[in-house]
């Protein structure tokens, strides 16, 4: 299997603070890695490096064998870089089947001329067509014409979920996907994920451990902007370095 | 109703709503309000679909309005040549000035381009006074090729129409097609349009340059019906009469704007004729619709409309269920 992303000594600094502190990472094709960490370890701001909302203070990002470490988000997401964020992510003002408007359209080479972009309908062609399709993968068909500012948090998520599978992403990074939800809607995206991950290489951050220890092939513990351990994740829950940093107690407790 | 159809008889509908003003307004004045609409169409644009908000649009309507004066004065006597001349004033202007301006978002956004338009006034006031002829502005002589009698009111009011439909229509097929979702989206979270694949700054130079070249089509209407340039056709001060218009009538809709510039027109045209200070109601007005009509004339109908709907289609839903007696 080939390395879809490696991450040379990434480094972010806000002043005197050390977000994320030469952090090391490679991340093979179709591979599931889980990030997790108590709050404030740099788990989204190193997310926030690799997808290029930050540049980083020191260290290297490539990204299918091309170093994007200065690239701009949109390029990163033309390569094929998507991600999602802690605070779910939609356009509220829009209705939900809009929301995928912009994902398809890259992809149809109807739109490919920027006149045909700003003068053909978004109604027309197989575009409309092509984002409701999106939302019967999520299950989200039967409320695309509703306002998305209507549905439920757990909805906004799916319909996030639904945004980045619809760029075509050759990785996906995922923050926090389950937080906020109720344990049947956890249970409604893990199966979502566990249905795309055979085609798509993921990271995930995530406090619920538990929910994703079954989910993810290698696991990450972040603390102080640091890797503290890496490996299968049953193994890196029994480490008592993991136990003391998330927990605070060494040995106290099971994942 | 097929939507082709429905573009027809919208564009009807515009056509006629001004037509109906014709008994009680003079047709010069009816022409000043489209040209007017159009101004408030192109600010629309960029404030209430992009949702970015410029003090200082009117430089392009007075880019238009002075190219197409000078190039009349100067370089031919072809009007239609003099108004395309004119909006390529204002794009090419806007190509330049958007290229700062677009990178600002909010109040700094409002206040670049307050800046740019105050820089504007000043060049056509003072160093350029010798092409623009300064405070006194310049009037504008033959405005006549063949059928295209510029010097007949009549004529300028039908020009004026017709122009006012086409634009409307071409901001309806953009602002219904992707690129108008994608500047809907810029205004909700241009952070997330980024994360989308879309070089944000790319559009929002586009879609600033797109609605300066529209404020120079109006710009330059304007100079061809008062015959007539001066630098009150870019004087900051007019910049608020556009937002006032968008907010009447309800930013981000094209109805809205049409709505907004025509109430707006006759406000100030009509207002001043019984009350001093009747800037003072305007304020009034906006507070009203701050506080109360947040989606202006338009949008309060619009949802209006949608609540009469949902409320029929529950009364046929529980007239059919009801058991047959």
């Amino acid at each position: 299997m080939s390395e879809v992303l490696t991450i040379r000594g990434l480094t972010k600094r806000f002043g005197g603070l050390v977000a994320v502190n030469g952090v090391d990472l490679r991340v093979e094709e179709k591979e599931t890695v889980g990030i997790i960490g108590p709050n404030g370890s740099g788990k989204t701001t190193l997310f926030n490096l690799i997808t290029g909302l930050f540049q980083p203070t020191a260290g290297q990002i490539v990204f299918m064998d091309r170093d994007v470490t200065s690239a701009r988000p949109e390029q990163r997401v033309a390569a094929g870089m998507v991600r999602t964020f802690q605070l779910v992510s939609v356009f509220n003002s829009l209705r939900v089947w809009e929301n995928l408007v912009l994902c398809v359209t890259r992809f149809d080479a109807a739109h490919s001329s920027i006149w045909k972009f700003m003068t053909s309908p978004a109604t027309g062609g197989t575009i409309r067509d092509d984002c409701y399709g999106v939302l019967r993968l999520v299950g989200l068909e039967d409320k695309a014409g509703t306002m998305t500012s209507e549905l439920s948090y757990g909805d906004k998520r799916l319909l996030e979920i639904a945004i980045a599978l619809s760029l075509k992403p050759k990785l996906l990074l995922l923050d926090e996907p389950l937080s906020g939800l109720s344990d049947v809607e956890v249970v409604d995206i893990l199966n979502l994920l566990r249905r795309i991950k055979r085609d798509v290489t993921i990271i995930i951050i995530e406090h619920k451990v538990s929910m994703i220890v079954d989910f993810v092939d290698r696991l990450c513990v972040m603390n102080e902007g640091r890797f503290v351990s890496e490996g299968e994740p049953s193994e890196v829950l029994r480490d008592p370095a993991v136990q003391k940093c998330y927990w605070g107690k060494e040995g106290t407790r099971g994942c | 109703m097929k939507p082709e159809n429905r573009d027809i008889y919208e564009l009807l509908i515009i056509a006629g709503s001004f037509l109906l003003l014709v008994p009680f307004l003079h047709t010069h004045r009816i022409t000043d309000f489209m040209i007017f609409c159009i101004f408030v169409l192109s600010f629309d644009l960029l404030y209430g679909y992009m949702g970015r908000l410029s003090f200082g649009h009117l430089l392009y309507l007075g880019a238009g309005a002075y190219g197409a004066g000078l190039s009349l004065r100067h370089l031919t006597a072809n009007p239609l040549l003099a108004i395309l001349l004119g909006i390529a004033a204002a794009c090419l202007l806007a190509m330049l000035a958007g290229l700062i301006v677009v990178r600002a978002t909010g109040a700094c956004f409002a206040l670049i381009n307050l800046a740019f338009n105050q820089t504007g006034w000043f060049l056509v006031m003072s160093p350029l006074r010798g092409i623009t002829n300064g405070q006194d502005g310049f009037g504008i002589g033959a405005m006549r090729l063949g059928f295209f009698n510029f010097g007949s009111a009549t004529f300028r009011f039908w020009f004026v129409l017709i122009t006012l439909l086409l634009v409307f229509f071409l901001l309806k097929r953009v602002t219904s097609s992707p690129y108008g979702v994608l500047v809907r989206s810029i205004k909700e979270d241009e952070t997330r349009v980024r994360f989308l694949g879309y070089n944000t700054y790319l559009y929002k130079w586009l879609t600033f340059v797109f609605s300066a070249s529209v404020a120079g089509l109006s710009g330059a209407l304007t100079a061809l019906n008062y015959a007539y340039v001066n630098p009150n056709t870019m004087d900051v001060h007019k910049n608020v009469g556009a937002v006032f218009a968008c907010l009447i009538g309800g930013a981000g809709r094209l109805y809205g704007a049409l709505i907004g510039g025509v109430v707006y027109m006759l406000i100030s045209n009509f207002l001043p004729l019984y009350v001093l200070r009747w800037e003072m109601f305007l304020g009034l007005a906006l507070l009203i619709i701050v506080f109360r009509f947040r989606r202006g004339i338009w949008g309060s109908f619009e949802v209006w409309l949608s609540r009469a709907a949902a409320s029929a289609r529950l009364r046929a839903q529980s007239g059919k269920g009801a058991p047959v007696k």
